[in-house]
């Protein structure tokens, strides 16, 4: 049941066709994890939090350097040398402190990863490197979690929603990792990509509008432009090709 | 057959910075060929040592994913290229 208060401060988003108070309630009760609060980590939880997702669960092993300032906007001069996730939920916490925001300072690995996923409604990929994008696609496939992608470099960025079993997961369209290196990046481009991942978050809990599966985003900063690629489930994928359901 | 090969901005270094490229070919592969005949290094780029395209290569014929044996695709006049090269920032 929403408050006097809440009715209030979501009130223009209540106002959407497809959300009203029924769908503000969903976002109330949701649990999302975001794994990752750095570029795309960011404006992700700023917006779950601004729109009232219930429990937000923050993964980053990392503590905040200068050179993160240009794109980490959850992060400011005062919190280098800080762990991400505290500076993190300070700020998500001062945005909407209604919601419950849990700073978790882990690095994602192969033991790991299920526990700190467990008991979630969503996963929000924020992560900086392949190897754990993998790692957090598989968890999301073998626990049935939805799963939304999302990627920089430079100007360029890409997303993707995943529902475990019905659509193509990140497996199914990308199968190599490259190799690793300093990417470049410039914040407006994780704030683009960011915002898509919650708003696809957004659309997923309330059950509204169509989600970007079987569809990779490509977006083009430079040229401003965005590319629409159509994927699909390999029946040989390694992660989700034993699960029945359309292929 | 005249075909449109759009370079992802992660390439477009080799390839004079040239975002769209007009190539020749019937499959992908010869397209592909005509595409590295014009800008040579882009060869290291899309194949590995073993001739076959990296695993972290996608490509896309008038925006579906051509996987598996994308190389031995058909292609028709007037087809699109797109080349989906992995990125991993966040």
């Amino acid at each position: 049941m929403l408050t006097t208060e809440e009715r209030e401060r979501y009130d223009r988003q209540i106002m959407i066709r497809g959300i009203g108070e029924e769908g503000q309630e969903k976002l109330k009760q949701a649990k999302v994890v975001v794994a990752g609060s750095g570029g795309l980590g960011s404006p992700a939880s700023i917006y779950l939090a601004a729109a009232g997702v219930g429990t937000i669960r923050m993964i980053d092993h990392d503590r905040v350097e200068l050179s993160n300032l240009n794109r980490q906007i959850l992060h400011w001069d005062k919190d280098i040398g800080r762990n991400k996730v505290d500076s993190a939920a300070e700020k998500l916490s001062q945005l909407n402190r209604s919601v419950k925001i849990e700073a978790v300072e882990e690095t994602i690995d192969e033991v790991n990863i299920s526990r700190l996923v467990a008991g979630f409604d969503l996963i929000v990929d924020a992560m900086d490197n392949l190897p754990t994008r993998y790692l957090l696609n598989k968890a999301a496939i073998d626990n049935h979690i939805p799963f939304i992608h999302g990627a920089v470099y430079g100007l360029e960025g890409r997303v993707m929603t995943i529902i475990p079993g019905k659509t193509a997961c990140l497996r199914c369209v990308y199968r190599g990792l490259i190799p690793e290196e300093k990417f470049p990046v410039i914040g407006v481009t994780p704030a683009v990509i960011g915002c898509i991942q919650a708003t696809e978050v957004i659309k997923y809990i309330v059950g509204i509008g169509k989600l970007l599966t079987d569809r990779l985003l490509v977006y083009d900063g430079l040229n401003m432009k965005f590319t629409e690629l159509v994927v699909k489930r390999d029946p040989n994928c390694e992660h989700c090709g034993h699960l029945k359901g359309k292929g | 057959m005249s075909v449109k090969v759009d370079i992802p901005s992660y390439l477009q270094p080799y390839t004079n910075n040239t975002e769209v490229v007009e190539v020749n070919g019937s499959t992908v592969g010869e397209c592909i060929n005509h595409l590295i005949k014009q800008f040579p290094t882009m060869k290291k780029m899309l194949f590995a040592k073993n001739g076959r395209l990296h695993s972290y290569v996608g490509i896309y014929i008038n925006g579906e994913d051509a996987y598996p044996d994308e190389l031995a695709k058909p292609i028709e006049e007037g087809d699109a290229l797109y080349i989906l090269y992995i990125i991993g920032g966040g």
